[in-house]
């Protein structure tokens, strides 16, 4: 088995990459849920300037290559339905709460 | 960031993609220089092969290149009208033979839509995973 490599970047996630999830923490070491979130969706809109780079190339003519696109594109979508699968979970948390009887 | 860990699959499978891709502009150039007695050096055209090679570890395919085929000769047609002609009237066609290329670009197509299948099946796996979140 110790000539197989191991996939890169598939590893576990590391307390440092958890780390950069975890920007703003507050006085009593509370995590700053709105400067999270804003985290969490400037990552994920990365890859989304990434699409609109690449179709501006390609419909501009600079490239004939469809296929950074296609990548790009791709890459885009699944981060962005990763983050939506993650605030739909979110708000369903803050309806629930919400709707507690107190 | 971990949105790349994810997409790797999808890196690789485009990787595949434009190898395939370049497969096939070489073989448009086979077909399209099939009877071409003028190439390079006055010599008629040689086919070219693209060469595909693998990096380290899993990072997909790479090509450079493509080469040409110095391994087939010529095909030598009788055709004494042909201004190429030599003196026994024969002329040296390009070693392209188009059912091979017609082969080969089969090939190349389903290779490239296999590689379009590992990346509709990779965005389909990263969509299961999300709906677990639900």
């Amino acid at each position: 088995m110790a000539g197989i490599t191991p996939i890169s970047g598939m590893g576990a996630l590391t307390p440092a990459a958890a780390g950069a999830l975890r920007p703003a923490v507050g006085g009593e070491g509370n995590v700053d849920f709105g400067q999270l979130l804003k985290t969490a969706v400037a990552s994920a809109d990365k890859p989304q300037e990434n699409v609109v780079a690449t179709i501006q190339d390609l419909l501009s003519g600079k490239s004939k290559d469809v296929l950074p696109a296609v990548q790009a594109m791709a890459k885009a979508d699944m981060s962005f339905k990763l983050l939506i699968g993650v605030r739909n979970k979110v708000i369903e948390a803050y309806k629930q709460t919400m709707s507690m009887q107190l | 960031m971990s949105n790349i860990r994810i997409a790797s699959p999808v890196d690789i499978a485009i990787s595949g993609m434009r190898a395939e891709s370049y497969r096939m502009t070489a073989i448009a150039n086979n077909i399209a220089n099939a009877y071409t007695t003028r190439g390079q050096d006055g010599q008629p055209y040689r086919r070219m092969e693209v060469v595909l090679s693998s990096s380290d570890g899993m990072s997909g395919v790479t090509f450079s290149q493509a080469e040409p085929d110095t391994k087939t000769g010529f095909l030598r047609v009788h055709q004494p009208g042909h201004p190429d002609a030599d003196a026994g009237g024969y002329v040296s066609m390009p070693n392209v033979q188009l059912p091979v290329e017609m082969m080969n670009m089969v090939t190349a197509s389903r290779a490239y839509q296999a590689g379009a299948a590992v990346m509709k099946k990779q965005q389909e796996i990263v969509d299961v995973a999300v709906e677990l979140l639900k």
